[in-house]
C-alpha cells in the first residue's frame, strides 16, 4: 500500500517538476521551440569516393540513411503528450532504416497546430482528433480529407485530393437515407485507405474510474467515457448520498451558450439544455424535444415539438423558443456551431407544435449533428440580449429545459446541476442531482477518487495512477474506445509525400502495435480508418491495411524507383 | 520627507512602466501568436478573423500597446481568452484566495521565525543550534511540492484528519469574502497548505534573525544590560532582538510581495483556487491576458511594498534618511 502511495508520489513530484520547468519554459522567450540534434548521416559513400557509385544498391545492402531524401516530421514536445513524441521517434528510426534522413520536431502545441493547419508548413506530422460527441456523426472526420477543405486553415491539411472521394462526400453529405449513406461512407474509407491519404495510428482508450461503492450501473459511451448524458439516468446509489460527485481536472471555459468553444463547457451545458435530438449511448439519434422528426425532401426537415415541456423558470417550451434559437445562433454567428448552421436557409413554423427547417444545400445529417447539438434557449430571456458574448460570467443566463438544472457554479471549484422534477423524464432518475468538483490538476482527482471525496473521474487517469487504482478494491477502472485518433499526416503537396506509393512503404514501416503496446500499456487500438471500430455503424472494418512489414516497405520503393 | 515620497512615487511610476512594457512584448513576441491559442482545430478563416477582431488582435502591435497601456491605467486588464470574461475579476477574486492562504502562513512564519532565531543565538554552540539551523536549512532546501504530498499524504490520505483540497467543503454558501473564510471548515482547509508554506518560509526569518543577532550581542548596551543584572530571556528578547529586526523586516516585504503570486505549487497541490494555480493555468492554456494581469499584480505589489519598507526604515533605524538629495 505506502509502496504504491510513495511511486504515486514520485510520480506527482515529476510531473509537478515538469509543470514548474513549463512556466519557465513558457516565460522565456527562448525556450518555445525545442528542436533535436539531427540524427547523424552516414556519410562513408562519400569518404570513400568510390566511382561504382552510380550503381543501383543491392536488395541486400542495409541502405544508408539520408540515401532517399531527408524527412522533417513534426510532432508535440515531451511534456505536452509524451506518447505523440515518443511515436514520433520510433517511427523516425524505422524510415531511417529505409534509407531517408529523418528529423523529428517536437513543437510546443499552439506552434505545433498553427505550423499545421494555418501555415501548411511540414512534410509530416504526428497530430491528434478528440473524439467530440457531434464527431460520431462521420461528417466531420470524412471531411478533414476532403478537397474542399484543403485551404490555409482548413480541416485538411495534408491537402490531399481524390475525385472520386469528394463526389462521394457531397453524395453522403445530401443522402437523408441512413443506409444509402453509409455505403457512400464505407466506400470513402477504403479510397482514403488504398491512397494512404493519411496513417491513423492509433485509437486511444479512455481510461477512467469510479468508486464502486457508492454508485453502480455507469454507463460508458465512446469517446466520452462516463462523464456523459446518459450516467446521470442510469446510476444507482449505494449510499444515502444521492448526488453524483465527479472530479474533473478542466475548468470549463465559459458556461455561455454562445460563446464555449471547449468539450468541458458543453459537457456540462447538454445536461442542463434540451435539443430536439439527443443522440444515445450508440450514438443512435432519439427524437428528444422534438417528439418525431421527418425529411419532406432533400432541403426540408419537419419536426413536432414534444408536448408539455417547461424552461427550469416554469415558462413552456414553444415552437417559437425554436425559431428563435436557431435564428439566434445563426444571427450571432456563433461560429462553434456554424458548420451545423450555415446551410439552415429557414426556420418556419408551421403550428402550434410543428416546424420546419429549409436549408439551401442538401443536408442528410442535419438531425444527427444540428438538431442534436443545438440547445433550445428560452425566447423571453435572450431576446433581450443584443451582444451575447459581451456577458459578464454573474449574467450569464442558465435556463435551459434539459433533465437537470442549474444550481450552482463558482469558478475554479464547483458547479451543481439538480434533477428537474417537471422534466418528463425525472421519473427515470435514481439521484437528486449531479455535482462536479474542480481539481488543479488530475493527480489532485485521483487524490478525491482515493479518499471517497468523488465518485467518478471526468476525464483520464494518468499511467501510473491507473495501476494505483486498478489495486484499490473500490476503485473501477473502466477502459472506454475512443473514436478519436492520432494520425500522422502526410502533407500530399511536397516530396516526397506527393507519391502515394512513398506514403504507403513508410505506412508499412509503422510498428503500430509496440506503439499501442508500448507506449500506450495496452490500452488503445491500432488505428486503420478515420471512422473509429467503436462508431460501429459507420466504421468499414475491411478497409486496406498497412501492416508492419520492413522488407515490403523497402520493395515498394524499390519498385517505386526510389 | 515630502520631496522624497514624491521622487520615490515617480521612480516607482517609471518602474512599473517598464516592467509592463516589458511584460506587453515579452509575451507577444516571444511567444507563439495569441491566436493560435484562441483558436481552436480547425476554424474556418472568417471565424480566425472574427475572433482577432473580437480581442484586437488585428490591429498592429504598437497600436494594441497603447491600448493595452491606456487600459491599464483605467484598472482594465482585457478578456480572458479562457474564460471570455473580464480578467480583472477574477484575478481579484483568486487574488484574495490566495492572499487568505499566504497572509496567515506568512505571519505564522515572521512571528515564530525571528523568536526561533533568538533561541539559536542564545543557545548558542548547544544541541539546539545544531539542530535548529540543520532543521531550518533543509525546511528552505526541500522542494515544496515534497513537503505539500507528504503532508497531503500523511495528515490527508493516511490518517484522513484533514481535507486535501480546496478552501471549503464543497457545495457551500457564502455572501462574500469574510462570509467564505470565517468559518471553523476554511480553517480545516487552510491547515496543510498553509503549514507548508510557514515551513518553507520559516527558516528565513529565523536565520537572518541569528545572523544579525549574533553582531548585536557584542555591543556595549548588550553588556550593559547583563551587567544590570537582567536575566539572559530578557536581554536576548527585549534588548537585543529589538536591534536586530531591521533586516527581517525587509525579508518580511519583499516575501509578501511574492506571495502575491502564491506557491504556485502548493496551490496546485491543494487544488487551491488562487492566483498562483491561475497563472499556471493561464501559461499553459496561452491565456495571455490572465498571465499578463496575474504578473503585473504581483510587479505592482513588488514595489508598493518595497516602497513601504525604505518608508518604515527611517522610522525602525533614524540612522536611515528619507531627506532627499542627502
Amino acid at each position: 500500500m505506502s509502496r504504491h502511495h510513495r511511486s504515486a508520489l514520485l510520480k506527482r513530484s515529476a510531473a509537478l517538476l515538469a509543470a514548474t520547468a513549463l512556466i519557465v519554459a513558457a516565460c522565456s522567450p527562448a525556450a518555445v521551440e525545442e528542436t533535436e540534434d539531427p540524427p547523424e548521416t552516414d556519410e562513408t559513400d562519400e569518404a570513400a569516393g568510390e566511382v561504382e557509385e552510380t550503381e543501383p544498391a543491392e536488395d541486400d545492402e542495409p541502405t544508408a540513411a539520408g540515401e532517399r531524401g531527408t524527412i522533417e516530421l513534426l510532432t508535440t514536445t515531451e511534456g505536452y503528450d509524451p506518447i505523440r513524441y515518443e511515436a514520433a521517434f520510433m517511427i523516425a528510426d524505422a524510415w531511417e532504416e529505409l534509407g531517408f534522413e529523418v528529423e523529428v520536431l517536437p513543437t510546443e502545441f499552439s506552434t505545433l497546430i498553427e505550423s499545421f493547419y494555418d501555415e501548411q508548413d511540414f512534410q509530416a506530422a504526428v497530430v491528434g482528433w478528440s473524439g467530440r460527441v457531434d464527431r460520431l456523426d462521420p461528417q466531420h472526420f470524412l471531411g478533414t480529407l476532403a478537397g474542399e477543405n484543403t485551404d490555409l486553415g482548413g480541416n485538411n491539411p495534408g491537402q490531399y485530393v481524390n475525385e472520386r472521394y469528394d463526389e462521394l462526400f457531397a453524395m453522403q453529405r445530401a443522402e437523408g437515407d441512413q443506409e444509402q449513406r453509409r455505403e457512400y461512407v464505407l466506400e470513402m474509407q477504403e479510397v482514403a485507405a488504398e491512397d494512404m491519404a493519411v496513417n491513423v495510428l492509433f485509437y486511444r482508450d479512455e481510461v477512467v474510474g469510479y468508486n464502486n461503492t457508492t454508485f453502480e450501473g455507469f454507463t460508458e459511451m465512446s469517446g466520452e467515457a462516463l462523464y456523459n448524458e446518459w450516467t446521470p439516468y442510469t446510476v444507482t446509489p449505494l449510499t444515502d448520498d444521492r448526488m453524483l460527485t465527479i472530479g474533473t481536472p478542466e475548468e470549463p471555459d465559459t458556461i455561455n451558450p454562445l460563446d464555449s468553444t471547449t468539450v468541458w463547457g458543453w459537457k456540462f451545458m447538454r445536461m442542463y439544455y434540451d435539443k430536439l435530438v439527443r443522440l444515445s449511448e450508440d450514438a443512435e439519434p432519439l427524437p428528444w424535444a422534438a417528439e418525431s422528426y421527418e425529411a419532406l425532401d432533400d432541403t426540408t426537415f419537419e419536426i413536432v415539438l414534444r408536448d408539455g415541456m417547461t424552461f427550469h423558470d416554469g415558462e413552456p417550451v414553444t415552437v417559437e423558443d425554436i425559431k428563435f434559437t436557431y435564428d439566434y445562433f445563426i444571427d450571432n454567428e456563433f461560429g462553434y456551431f456554424m458548420p451545423f448552421l450555415n446551410m439552415v436557409d429557414e426556420v418556419e413554423i408551421i403550428d402550434d407544435s410543428t416546424v420546419q427547417f429549409h436549408l439551401e444545400t442538401p443536408f442528410g445529417p442535419f438531425p444527427n449533428v444540428t438538431m442534436a447539438q443545438i440547445p433550445i434557449l428560452p425566447e423571453h430571456i435572450w431576446a433581450e440580449i443584443d451582444n451575447p458574448q459581451d456577458l459578464a460570467p454573474d449574467d450569464i443566463p442558465t435556463v435551459g429545459s434539459g433533465p437537470l438544472q442549474f444550481e450552482q457554479y463558482d469558478l475554479g471549484e464547483y458547479k451543481s446541476l439538480t434533477v428537474f422534477e417537471d422534466h418528463w423524464t425525472a421519473d427515470d432518475f435514481e439521484i437528486d442531482g449531479v455535482e462536479l468538483i474542480i481539481y488543479a490538476d488530475s493527480e489532485g482527482v485521483f487524490t478525491g477518487l482515493q479518499t471517497g471525496e468523488i465518485d467518478m473521474t471526468a476525464w483520464r487517469m494518468e499511467p501510473g495512477q491507473i495501476n494505483l487504482a486498478e489495486d484499490e478494491d473500490d476503485i473501477t477502472v473502466v477502459n472506454a474506445p475512443d473514436f478519436g485518433y492520432y494520425h500522422l499526416t502526410f502533407n500530399t503537396d511536397v516530396e516526397p509525400f506527393n507519391d502515394p506509393e512513398v506514403r504507403k512503404a513508410l505506412s508499412h514501416a509503422i510498428d503500430k502495435n509496440t506503439i499501442v503496446d508500448v507506449l500506450l500499456d495496452g490500452r488503445g487500438e491500432p488505428g486503420t480508418s478515420v471512422i473509429a471500430p467503436s462508431n460501429p455503424f459507420w466504421h468499414n472494418p475491411d478497409v486496406t491495411r498497412y501492416d508492419y512489414d520492413m522488407d515490403r516497405a523497402a520493395q515498394i520503393l524499390e519498385d517505386a524507383g526510389y | 520627507m515630502r520631496s522624497y515620497l514624491l521622487s520615490r512615487i515617480a521612480q516607482l511610476f517609471l518602474t512599473f512602466l517598464v516592467i509592463v512594457t516589458m511584460l506587453f512584448f515579452l509575451f507577444r513576441l516571444g511567444l507563439p501568436d495569441p491566436t493560435s491559442a484562441l483558436i481552436t482545430e480547425g476554424l474556418s478563416q472568417e471565424d480566425i478573423q472574427r475572433t482577432q477582431e473580437r480581442f484586437g488582435l488585428d490591429l498592429p502591435l504598437w497600436q494594441q500597446y497603447f491600448v493595452f497601456l491606456g487600459n491599464l491605467f483605467t484598472g482594465e486588464f482585457g478578456t480572458s481568452f479562457h474564460y471570455r470574461a473580464p480578467v480583472t475579476a477574477i484575478a481579484m477574486d483568486r487574488l484574495l484566495n490566495t492572499l487568505a492562504m499566504m497572509l496567515p502562513a506568512i505571519l505564522l512564519a515572521y512571528t515564530i521565525g525571528p523568536l526561533l532565531g533568538v533561541m539559536l543565538t542564545w543557545k548558542r554552540g548547544k544541541g539546539v543550534e545544531t539542530a535548529g539551523i540543520a532543521g531550518a536549512l533543509i525546511l528552505r532546501s526541500a522542494p515544496v511540492f515534497w513537503t505539500g504530498m507528504m503532508a497531503l499524504f500523511v495528515f490527508g490520505i493516511w490518517l484522513g484528519w484533514l481535507p486535501t483540497s480546496g478552501m471549503r467543503t464543497l457545495p457551500y454558501e457564502a455572501s462574500g469574502f469574510w462570509d467564505k473564510i470565517l468559518t471553523l471548515d476554511y480553517l480545516r482547509h487552510l491547515l496543510l497548505p498553509m503549514m507548508v508554506v510557514a515551513a518553507y518560509y520559516i527558516a528565513l526569518p529565523m536565520l537572518i534573525m541569528r545572523n544579525t543577532l549574533l553582531e548585536v550581542i557584542g555591543d556595549d548596551f548588550i553588556e550593559f544590560a547583563r551587567a544590570r543584572g537582567f536575566s539572559e530571556g530578557r536581554v536576548m528578547y527585549r534588548h537585543a532582538a529589538r536591534n536586530a529586526l531591521l533586516p527581517v523586516v525587509t525579508q518580511a516585504a519583499v516575501t509578501t510581495g511574492l506571495a502575491v503570486s502564491g506557491q504556485i505549487v502548493v496551490e496546485v497541490v491543494f487544488s487551491w483556487p488562487g492566483l498562483g494555480r491561475e497563472m499556471f493555468r493561464a501559461v499553459q492554456t496561452s491565456d495571455y491576458p490572465m498571465a499578463q494581469a496575474t504578473f503585473i499584480f504581483m510587479a505592482l505589489l513588488i514595489l508598493i511594498l518595497n516602497l513601504a519598507v525604505d518608508l518604515i526604515y527611517g522610522r525602525l533605524d533614524p540612522r536611515v534618511t528619507t531627506k532627499a538629495g542627502h
